[in-house]
């Protein structure tokens, strides 16, 4: 008697071929409970993170972007929903974009010079990296110029002059470069292992 | 260095020299063997957070730490369709060398035009500053490389289309068969459209010897028109300007396919002493 007991068209077909068996099983690498890699955390939901937008708000009218910038560090959605965690990177870029450039560093030496002000220069750079991540997909995605499908003969490229998209990449651009100076500065007052706690830390915004 | 390109380079410096901080790590599911973590994706522990470093939506990097890895994509810049496909065809003339690169990787990740992969191996090696280096030369070089490499194609473009309309009782009838370029076939002044019928029927008047019918019928009493450039038509135009004894045939291009030549409103004049 043939050890294969009854033929299915999956059994027929290539397409088991491409199971990975190693998640099947429990004890493989590959089923690793991540979650055991960060303590407990409490979870945001988004009216927390909107309660957080408007007290960042008030601080910024009032002045006190140092405060502002501050509160929104110092409670970041670690664990929520991704409108949570958009919301908050929202609120946090919203700060950083007030802020003047001559005035980046004296604050960040400030805050890094108190007590649990390293923290919260891990947790920008966290925000960083996810807005420069967050704005390029969003509008990688939506104005992709990568799949030649305009034919104009315009766009054919022979012009020198034309084809460069227009004001859409402006913007997104200028909100890239206040990320960039930000992550600059963030640097040069905490150093490479800001970035380092960054890529390693399980606890992600 | 432009205004946003030094911080943009900056992040991806010091991004990569915090995340190349390799070691050694078998793997957990074949043993004996060393696979790059970051590629075989079996062990979610050993994978760090992915770092994205973009200066806009179209020029982008991508770092992927792992323990014993790190993958390092990169997005150029691609402002139009022609750095598209020179973008394209220079980063596959890199990884088709890819052997020779050792850091290179063979395939970029989706929706990146270039990856690295450095390993442990790969530090343990080279020098981690040099390797950051390479890295950051390359985003730099690889810019004005392609905008270079675009302004020599268009300049050799425009020798081409040039050299490829002047020579037109030779060249055109082989090379250009179906091309939609309309052709002015000016004797005298005025224009008139004509259709590519009365030129057959003045073809037929031409096979018959009728050879003053054809052309009244061809050109009319204006003897300026519009038509599309065909190998044969053009054959016969020749024949027929050969036939009329005429000494000058101005062909312009006048469709979209070429703005180049719009835009210079380049009129081509051709000779046939030789063939009269």
């Amino acid at each position: 008697m043939s050890i294969i007991q009854q033929h299915t068209a999956a059994s027929l077909s290539d397409a088991w071929r491409t199971i990975n068996i190693d998640a099947l099983e429990e004890d493989s690498s590959v089923n690793f409970d991540t979650s055991t890699l960060h303590p407990a955390l409490p979870e945001v939901s988004e009216a927390d993170v909107r309660q957080i937008n408007i007290q960042v708000r008030q601080l910024l009218r009032g002045g006190d972007a140092e405060g502002a910038l501050r509160g929104s560090l110092e409670m970041p959605v670690y664990n929520g929903s991704d409108l949570a965690k958009e919301a908050h990177l929202h609120t946090v870029i919203e700060v950083l974009q007030s802020i003047k450039a001559s005035e980046m560093t004296p604050m960040l030496q400030r805050i890094y010079g108190t007590p649990g002000g390293s923290e919260c220069l891990d947790v920008l750079m966290k925000y960083l990296y996810k807005g420069m991540a967050a704005t390029s997909a969003a509008d990688g995605n939506s104005s992709a110029p990568r799949t030649p499908t305009r034919m104009t003969p315009q766009q054919t490229g022979f012009s020198q002059v034309g084809g460069r998209p227009g004001g859409a990449n402006e913007s997104t651009g200028g909100a890239m470069s206040v990320l960039l100076s930000w992550h600059e500065k963030v640097v040069e007052v905490a150093g490479l292992g800001c970035i380092g706690r960054c890529m390693t830390d399980w606890r992600k915004v | 260095m432009s205004q946003s390109l030094r911080p943009y380079l900056q992040a991806v410096r010091s991004s990569l020299t915090a995340a190349l901080c390799l070691s050694n790590f078998a793997s957990q599911t074949a043993e004996r063997h060393n696979v790059p973590e970051i590629e075989a994706q079996t062990s979610p522990e050993v994978l760090l957070t992915p770092l994205t470093i973009a200066r806009n939506e179209n020029e982008r990097v991508l770092i992927e730490p792992s323990i014993n890895s790190i993958r390092i994509s990169i997005r150029i810049k691609q402002a139009d369709e022609i750095e598209h496909i020179l973008v394209h065809k220079f980063t596959r003339f890199l990884t088709q060398r890819a052997e020779s690169f050792f850091i290179l990787r063979r395939k970029p990740i989706k929706g990146y035009d270039i990856s690295f992969l450095i390993t442990n191996f790969h530090t343990e090696e080279m020098l981690k500053h040099k390797l950051v280096d390479f890295i950051i030369q390359f985003m730099e070089e690889v810019d004005k490389e392609i905008s270079e490499m675009k302004l020599f194609l268009n300049a050799r473009a425009r020798f081409v289309a040039e050299s490829f309309l002047t020579p037109v009782s030779l060249i055109c009838p082989q090379t250009r068969p179906n091309s939609q370029v309309d052709v002015c076939l000016s004797l005298t002044k005025r224009t008139r459209r004509i259709n590519k019928q009365s030129i057959c029927a003045a073809s037929s008047w031409l096979v018959e010897g009728h050879d003053s019918d054809a052309l009244r019928l061809a050109f009319g009493e204006h003897k300026r028109i519009m038509i599309t450039l065909s190998s044969r038509l053009l054959l016969w135009l020749l024949q027929v300007v050969i036939l009329s004894n005429c000494r000058r045939l101005t062909i312009a291009s006048k469709g979209n396919t070429y703005p180049e030549f719009e835009k210079h409103t380049r009129e081509l004049t051709i000779r046939f002493l030789s063939l009269a």
